[in-house]
């Protein structure tokens, strides 16, 4: 009798320690989620709080990040394309001692990862200048559903685009990251991802609330003619929210890649709902909601699905909007900070 | 305001000139001089969806008209087969558009499709209303037979022999414990029920079975649930664009156990997304592999020939098989009624029992249909992920 309580004892401390550790690592799960949500929801309450605008084309930034990123990691680690580019190219030829150089050293892991956020930051970036200036820009004076219009136009065209031009099959993403795995499943990718999330959230913070140009476009976000009256140039404030945003989505959608493996043409479509959720459930317009919101919809989406019912995920998730919605029309942290941006 | 005018009527005019034009090249290409030209509609996922299969349906089913083209009864029925595409994009609504275009092309005699089953049941109803033969070289679910529509067959085996196939032979290789994953579509739930009902039946046991959609990427929270549960394999009913997702973050986290599913898994492109992570991952396929058909060798000539630099897929000698019943079934019915009457009410109908009474030698084995419009043929392989390629496996002696 007394073996047996004991026994009882002991399964049930066994299986508290296995529900700990499940919660741990569906919370470790949730935060890695939670980053790429944050980073892409930015994207939205950015150009929200400048223009007032919903940019449904932000999910296609992530996706179009996620291509450059994954080009330009092929240009510079895939043989096969290097011994193409090398042969059409003979200048190329520095590509191949490049190659082992990159993939050598982890100063040179390093110095590659580098280059891939960054390459496909500044593109990225300038596709979501370009964009502004041909799709947004005429139509800064007509009524709010003709830009919304215009978005989704831009969404779709660039997802066909790259299902005709690139692939429209999904393109593994090479494994290159170190991926050693810690307690908990916690593992270096992990860690990475939400490290640089942070750094980057931390650094936008800074920007737009120390810098003079984030004093512009806070000044912009709270009266545009006013803003233009003292002097602000308004287009190129609201043409560098138009860089900072999509260079953002662009590392969540290498992030993404890296963590998942794979790319394709659709990928932005159900990160980029979530996140313009995650923009709102914060606030949107509001930065720091957009970060909390991002964090937030991520966790409860593994929560959700460790603990819920995985086919639920996404309605769990999005119950918790609405709830929060009708207790907080504003958001979380919408009504407690009154200036948008 | 007149100048207005006039442009818009010019703009108009231009409209109706461009819409005749049109209209003008459609009504071409129908019986002249004793020639008939008669259409079969691939119906695949060319666009969207899993591609790599849709592509391979295609070229099946182009190999196979390109040689009707060739035969001597053909030539002198005057009768010449051309093939039409329908992107279903692998999505429902999208494939009944297809059907529909299909349905409104007047020589279109039958379609080779489709491949995913959610698409196929929607789309076969357009096809049994206008009297159109459907084979289907890939649609697994036996739904896809139980609707009672004469005009509906398929040459691959189905689900109900699929998943218990798998469930069997996983219990042979000694995998006691799973967990059952499928991907919410008719394909998925279907194989799904199969699979878990046989492997509790002959002794083994369902940890968990869940649900997850078609297009998620991100499975990191069933697989750290999944891992508590320590299962000995991971059954996937879906497909290969999520199924290796799905492998992939399961060996990323620690959750070394293989991977298997049905034939929405086997295909190059789950080991080129898997990548080393596939390795040891179990799949089943409906019929033999491509080269242990009984007449492989001239197929795969015949397509290296016309496809240079492409692979042989799971599903294009069924594509092929699928294309033949259709024109083998076309010749017998024009040799009765006239080539020309073959577009005719009569002439479909008379096209329909002639498919359903079929019986030739086709790459995949003898084809023929039973009541319900299912092969006769049914064979089941079971795969395995070897060195990143995936290796047929002999059943146990």
């Amino acid at each position: 009798m007394r073996l047996s309580s004991r026994n009882r004892a002991a399964v049930t401390f066994v299986r508290d320690i296995l529900f700990m550790d499940t919660i741990i690592q569906q919370l470790v799960n949730g935060v890695t989620l939670g980053g790429m949500y944050a980073l892409i929801a930015l994207g939205y309450t950015l150009v929200y709080g400048i223009l007032l605008m919903i940019n449904f084309a932000h999910s296609e930034m992530f996706m179009s990040g996620a291509y450059f990123g994954l080009f330009t990691m092929l240009f510079f680690t895939d043989e096969g394309m290097i011994g193409k580019v090398t042969s059409a190219l003979p200048w190329m030829s520095w590509l191949t001692p490049a190659r082992e150089f990159f993939l050598g050293s982890t100063f040179g892991l390093i110095l590659l990862f580098v280059i891939v956020f960054g390459v496909a930051a500044v593109l990225t970036g300038l596709l979501g200048m370009l964009i502004e200036r041909v799709a947004y820009r005429p139509l800064r004076n007509a009524p709010r559903l003709a830009p919304l219009i215009s978005a989704i136009g831009v969404s779709i065209f660039l997802q066909n685009a790259v299902l005709l031009w690139v692939d429209s099959k999904a393109i593994p993403f090479p494994s290159i990251f170190p991926v050693k795995t810690f307690a908990y499943g916690i593992n270096s990718l992990k860690i990475f991802i939400v490290v640089a999330s942070f750094v980057l959230l931390i650094f936008l913070d800074t920007f737009v609330s120390k810098t003079k140009i984030g004093k512009a476009m806070r000044a912009t976000s709270q009266d545009r003619d006013a803003a233009g009256l003292m002097g602000i140039d308004i287009n190129s404030v609201i043409a560098l929210t138009f860089f900072i945003g999509p260079a953002l989505g662009a590392v969540a959608g290498i992030f993404h890649g890296m963590y998942y493996g794979a790319v394709i043409f659709n990928m932005g479509f159900f990160p980029g709902i979530k996140s313009f959720t995650a923009a709102v459930l914060g606030g949107i317009g509001n930065l720091r909601g957009a970060m909390l919101g991002g964090f937030v919809l991520g966790i409860i989406e593994s929560l959700g699905a460790g603990f819920i019912s995985t086919g639920y995920k996404d309605v769990i998730a999005f119950v918790i909007l609405i709830v929060v919605l009708i207790f907080k029309p504003g958001g979380l942290l919408g009504e407690s900070v009154v200036e948008k941006v | 305001m007149k100048m207005r005018n006039t442009r818009f009527f010019v703009a108009i005019v231009a409209l109706i000139a461009v819409s005749l034009l049109v209209v003008g090249c459609g009504g071409k290409g129908g019986n002249t001089s004793g020639k008939t030209t008669l259409t079969i509609g691939i119906g695949a996922p060319l666009t969207q969806g899993v591609v790599a299969i849709g592509q391979g349906i295609k070229r099946g089913t182009e190999l196979a008209v390109d040689q009707m083209n060739k035969r001597d009864d053909v030539k002198k029925l005057g009768i010449t087969f051309k093939t039409t595409e329908g992107d279903d994009q692998g999505d429902p609504k999208t494939g009944v558009t297809a059907a529909n275009t299909f349905a409104s092309d007047r020589s279109l005699i039958g379609v080779v499709g489709h491949y995913n089953s959610g698409v196929t049941i929607p789309a076969s109803k357009i096809y049994n209303d206008n009297r159109i033969v459907m084979v289907s070289p890939g649609a697994t679910s036996p739904s896809v037979t139980a609707q009672g529509y004469d005009v509906v067959f398929r040459t691959c085996a189905t689900d109900d022999l699929q998943g218990p196939y798998a469930a069997d032979r996983a219990l042979k290789l000694g995998y006691k414990t799973v967990i059952v994953v499928d991907d919410s579509t008719a394909y998925g739930e279907g194989l799904a029920k199969a699979f878990e009902e046989e492997f509790a039946a002959k002794g083994g046991k369902v940890l968990w079975h869940t649900k997850t959609q078609a297009t998620d990427t991100d499975f990191n929270a069933l697989v750290t649930k999944a891992k508590a549960k320590n299962p000995a394999m991971v059954y996937y009913a879906g497909l290969y664009n999520a199924g290796a997702l799905l492998s992939k973050q399961m060996k990323n986290a620690g959750l070394n156990v293989p991977v298997i599913g049905g034939d929405g898994l086997y295909d190059a492109e789950y080991l080129n997304l898997a990548g080393e992570q596939a390795e040891g991952d179990l799949t089943t396929c409906v019929g033999l592999p491509a080269s242990m058909l009984p007449a492989a060798d001239q197929f795969e000539k015949d397509y290296k020939a016309k496809f240079p630099g492409e692979e042989i897929g799971g599903f294009d000698a069924y594509a092929y098989d699928a294309a033949m019943a259709i024109m083998e079934a076309a010749v017998k019915t024009a040799q009765k009624d006239g080539a020309d009457k073959l577009t005719s009410p009569q002439g479909r109908e008379d096209l329909i029992k002639a498919t359903a009474a079929i019986s030739f030698d086709g790459v995949t084995g003898p084809i023929s249909f039973d009541s319900k419009g299912d092969t006769k043929n049914k064979v089941v392989t079971l795969y395995k992920v070897v060195e990143g390629k995936w290796v047929p496996q002999a059943e146990d002696k």
